[in-house]
């Protein structure tokens, strides 16, 4: 049964459909938020909170329509508020979350912590729409939907990315005190669009 | 084509989504230069982050939740939250009093007594004959409402809920039976220390009548808690009842009671003597 069929039964008040929402979309949520976050048990906490509001806003889901673009815009907004009302408390270092590794090669997994801690100093916006379209495997248009703007936007968007990630990935390989999130690095950039 | 094209078609290639002609350029440019190279081979390695799996505790509360629904609390507990942002603490279960009997007979109790003294200080009416057999009947009723309310009270769940309950059942002048019956249930079964202790302290108004007495030193057990224990044998002394010395000695027996305890019930046996 395909997530839209499930939803609008949910919508109607059969609420165990939910529970095969859940065991779909658990998971990948719970990596949208560590990507996005870090710390698992916010992450965890943020999960519970985006089943719960669809379940309290069932009735605002609108038959046929993306049920995935919905849902992601429960658990971006789950987060924006979730941050908004933790704000003094919870400012995230990388350090406080080390990424557990895979155990392939060695090479391997030190490239993966680089990696993360590389993904996890890119600016915010530009994390977002790298965690979305490679982690979560949606769409560019599904992207634009859900943030509000242009298919090509997104597309610009994922490029900076991987070219903010690229700088502060050479920067933590060579063992550079990684620049504030977001900055433009001192890397020179020839790739850019000037 | 340039960095700048590439950079453009860069996304819709890693996403697989452009034609084989253009993919094939894209891929040439790709291998010959190292930005963009790079750039490319960060995606694919992307994939190297392992996903992580959440805690089973995730599925218990997501589970919990969804029983709550579908058994139709959350509704209600979500009503119920709406309902508290606009408090009234002045009517407290005055509007549902059919949803909360023990408020409808308080709220009954209290303009019950506004109606008494606003007819009494009004002074409009002279004492007529059958005046006083009116407030008669009124304190009567005001007596049956009195214990009504004691015992609704202590059925209720939480325990200073019930502590009220004894508290209005001391209000009483003549206790009815039915209350003097669910005091000593309450002394003996409830689960609260305190209530207990205080359903003691309510019973000892009675401790003037045979039939209290008797089920005074009945109460006294081993399966008691400690604390009421000694109270319990505080007031036997009290109350110098020798009937109360077989049972004070049969408790002195039993093995099961705490040593402080028995200190003090070999103390009460002497002062009884």
């Amino acid at each position: 049964m395909s997530d839209e069929e499930l939803m609008a039964q949910v919508r109607s008040g059969v609420g165990e459909m939910l529970g095969v929402l859940f065991e779909r979309y658990h998971v990948p949520l719970f990596n949208f938020y560590r990507k996005m976050s870090g710390d698992r048990a916010v992450s965890e906490d943020l999960v519970q909170e985006v089943f719960f509001r669809i379940l309290k806003y069932r009735h605002s889901y609108r038959v046929d329509t993306p049920f995935r673009a919905w849902m992601y815009q429960i658990a971006r907004n789950a987060r924006l508020d979730y941050f908004r009302k933790h704000r003094a408390e919870v400012s995230w270092e990388p350090e406080m979350s080390p990424m557990i590794a895979p155990v392939d090669t060695a090479q391997q997994s030190q490239e993966a912590v680089l990696l993360h801690a590389a993904l996890m100093r890119i600016s915010e916006d530009k994390r977002e729409v790298l965690v979305l379209s490679r982690f979560q495997d949606l769409k560019y248009e599904e992207i634009a939907q859900l943030l509000g703007c242009e298919v090509n936007t997104v597309k610009t968007r994922v490029h900076r990315a991987l070219q903010e990630l690229r700088q502060v990935f050479h920067q933590l390989e060579s063992g550079k005190p990684p620049g504030r999130k977001g900055s433009e690095g001192a890397w020179p950039n020839p790739g850019s669009v000037q | 084509m340039n960095c700048e094209a590439i950079g453009e078609l860069l996304p819709d290639y890693l996403q697989g989504r452009l034609s084989p002609e253009l993919a094939r350029e894209v891929e040439e440019h790709l291998t010959g230069c190292p930005m963009c190279g790079e750039e490319a081979a960060l995606w694919k390695n992307l994939a190297l982050l392992p996903e992580e799996q959440p805690s089973p505790a995730l599925q218990t509360r997501f589970k919990a939740m969804l029983e709550s629904y579908q058994e139709g609390r959350w509704e209600k507990s979500s009503l119920a939250a709406e309902k508290q942002k606009t408090p009234t603490p002045m009517l407290w279960g005055l509007g549902n009093w059919r949803r909360m009997p023990v408020a409808g007979v308080a709220w009954a109790c209290v303009f019950l007594i506004c109606g008494f003294f606003i007819g009494r200080n009004s002074g409009v009416t002279k004492p007529s004959p059958d005046s006083d057999a009116r407030i008669t009947q009124m304190q009567s009723e005001l007596a049956a409402t009195r214990q009504l309310v004691a015992l609704s009270m202590l059925q209720q769940q939480s325990a200073s809920q019930r502590l009220e309950g004894v508290s209005w059942s001391t209000r009483l002048q003549q206790p009815d039976p039915k209350v003097l019956d669910a005091l000593f249930h309450t002394l003996r079964f409830d689960n609260s220390v305190d209530v207990r202790l205080a359903s003691l302290d309510a019973l000892s108004r009675y401790a003037g009548r045979p039939e209290v007495r008797s089920e005074l030193v009945n109460a006294l057990q081993a399966k008691q808690s400690p604390l009421v224990q000694i109270a319990l044998i505080d007031l036997l002394v009290d109350m110098h009842d020798q009937n109360a010395m077989p049972q004070l000695k049969r408790f002195q027996q039993d093995p099961k009671i705490d040593p402080n305890v028995r200190k003090h019930v070999d103390w009460g046996i002497d002062q009884l003597n």
